[in-house]
């Protein structure tokens, strides 16, 4: 996941996408979605390209259980982590630095994936149209989008605009010591737009609390009948949406939107 | 839009009650007559019921055609505009699927009545339809609440005081009670309305009980539903003063020019 938006909106701070050291560190427990985009990559009847790669959380595993992927991200100092990491795992990768907006690939796919809510980094309806045109161009006949992302239900806005909570609270992988990541969200409701700003504390051996990192990012989101007109709008023609990487339907305001869109 | 057998009636069904209830508002009326006076030419109301807006805009001089879904609400807006001495250009038609032979400056469709367009592909060929009858230059504006957060948070399931408004033929009043069921995921809301007649002591002595569906639409899908039926450009203002929308518990006012 990294910024769509080259311009930073991190007021002052930077993002986490800069540092990937620290975004791998305050991702490290996060695997809820690895084995849904693995297997669907296993089983893609052609090349993948993963949209927004990251440091390859999701690319290096794929790329290991022998699947032909290339990923692309908009932020170097990402794409130049996962190398390092493909390198000291012996993997070859075909990578890039580009803009999902606005990216030319030398071949097309039977799948081109956006997982963890990259496209929530997506600020306007124009970029949006511009990223899944881009992506449908770069679809083999046949070839189909998967993505997902979520919408902040009315609840949860309720319960947590403006407060300071601890969102998650997990071992450091380097050490075992504890970290926590302290975020404040506002919801700007009628935009649709989250702001978080991220505190990550670290509690080392001897009980001291250090702030690792304060960053900024905004997410936009988008609702369930927005993405279908998103979807019809840049030209594609068959869509389906799930309510979780289990397949389930779309039922829950607070389901994952799990999106499989295919031009054809 | 379309209604199953054996459901409880449509308030359209009992537009005297309608009446009783809504005829009294005014808070959109003047904006309504104020675009209409400098529309620059013949104006449509879509879903226009039993006249609350358009019979102001006939009195007010504005050349105003409407038409509704309901056959009874049409009736009785004939029977009211006859009454009132002006002549009224109205016919049952659905907005999704409607000819007229006129070509009109502003199309406005008020109060909610978008929100009967149940799912996309109703609201695409509504708008295309009504996109297809305005002139060149011409608008469409519609009003729907902005579904909010408290909208969605407020009680399912159990009747809520919604409106009361004296009985305008004897000393009772008519309470509006709204028993909602919300889907968030699919932006939908079913109410099981009752109207209750309630004397002067308070004693309930008629309940009179409709269903009504609701399918609200957010900001950027209400952008992209423009886009996608074919206007050129629009606007969406947080209401009647064409102030910017900036939180969801204002009421959206959106404006679409078919060039």
């Amino acid at each position: 996941m990294s910024p769509a938006a080259a311009a930073p909106d991190t007021g002052g701070h930077r993002g986490p996408y800069v540092d990937p050291v620290l975004y791998d560190i305050v991702y490290s427990w996060y695997d809820a979605d690895l084995a849904f985009y693995v297997e669907l990559a296993k089983r893609s009847a052609g090349p993948v390209l993963e949209v927004a790669c990251g440091t390859g959380r999701i690319l290096l595993p794929t790329r290991a259980a022998g699947v032909d992927i290339d990923g692309i991200d908009l932020e170097p100092a990402m794409i130049e982590r996962l190398r390092a990491k493909a390198a000291a795992a012996n993997l070859s990768v075909d990578v890039a630095v580009a803009d999902m907006r606005d990216f030319t690939r030398p071949r097309r796919y039977a799948l081109i994936t956006i997982p963890f809510r990259a496209f929530m980094h997506l600020k306007t309806t124009e970029d949006q149209l511009r990223a899944l045109r881009c992506i449908r161009d770069h679809l083999e006949p046949g070839g189909a989008l998967v993505m997902n992302q979520f919408y902040p239900s009315p609840r949860f806005m309720a319960e947590h605009d403006g407060k300071r909570t601890c969102d998650r609270e997990f071992q450091h992988p380097d050490d075992g010591t504890r970290v926590e990541l302290w975020d404040l969200s506002r919801y700007d409701r009628v935009n649709q737009v989250t702001t978080v700003e991220r505190e990550v504390v670290r509690t080392d051996a001897a009980g001291a609390r250090h702030t690792l990192h304060r960053y900024t990012f905004t997410l936009r989101w988008s609702y369930r009948f927005e993405l279908e007109l998103l979807l019809e709008a840049a030209g594609y023609r068959h869509w389906e949406v799930r309510g979780g990487f289990d397949g389930r339907p779309l039922e829950r305001e607070t389901d994952e939107m799990i999106w499989t869109a295919s031009p054809d | 839009m379309d209604r199953e057998p054996g459901l409880t009636p449509s308030p359209y069904d009992a537009p005297d009650l309608y009446d009783l209830i809504f005829e009294s508002l005014q808070f959109d009326v003047p904006y309504y007559v104020a675009q209409g006076r400098v529309a620059n030419g013949p104006v449509l109301e879509v879903a226009c019921g039993t006249g609350r807006v358009l019979l102001a805009l006939l009195a007010a001089g504005v050349d105003a055609d409407g038409f509704d879904l309901s056959e009874p609400m049409i009736e009785r807006l004939r029977e009211k505009a006859a009454e009132r001495n002006l002549p009224a250009r109205v016919s049952v038609a659905d907005m999704r699927d409607f000819t007229l032979t006129r070509r009109y400056a502003r199309a406005f469709c008020a109060f909610n009545a978008f929100a009967h367009c149940d799912t996309i592909d109703e609201q695409l060929r509504a708008l295309r339809c009504i996109r297809d009858h305005l002139e060149p230059g011409g608008a469409l504006v519609i009003h729907m609440s902005y579904p909010s957060t408290s909208l969605w948070l407020g009680t399912d399931g159990e009747p809520v005081f919604e409106l009361e408004t004296p009985h305008p033929l004897n000393d009772h009043r008519l309470q509006m009670w709204d028993t909602r069921f919300k889907n968030i995921v699919e932006q939908r809301q079913r109410s099981e309305v009752e109207l209750r007649e309630l004397t002067a002591g308070g004693d309930v002595v008629d309940r009179t009980r409709f269903e009504t569906t609701q399918r609200w639409i957010y900001r950027f899908e209400f952008e992209l539903l423009f886009r996608l039926a074919g206007f050129a450009r629009w606007e969406i203002f947080g209401g009647f003063e064409h102030e910017a929308l900036e939180r969801d518990d204002q009421q959206m006012l959106a404006w679409a020019w078919r060039d």
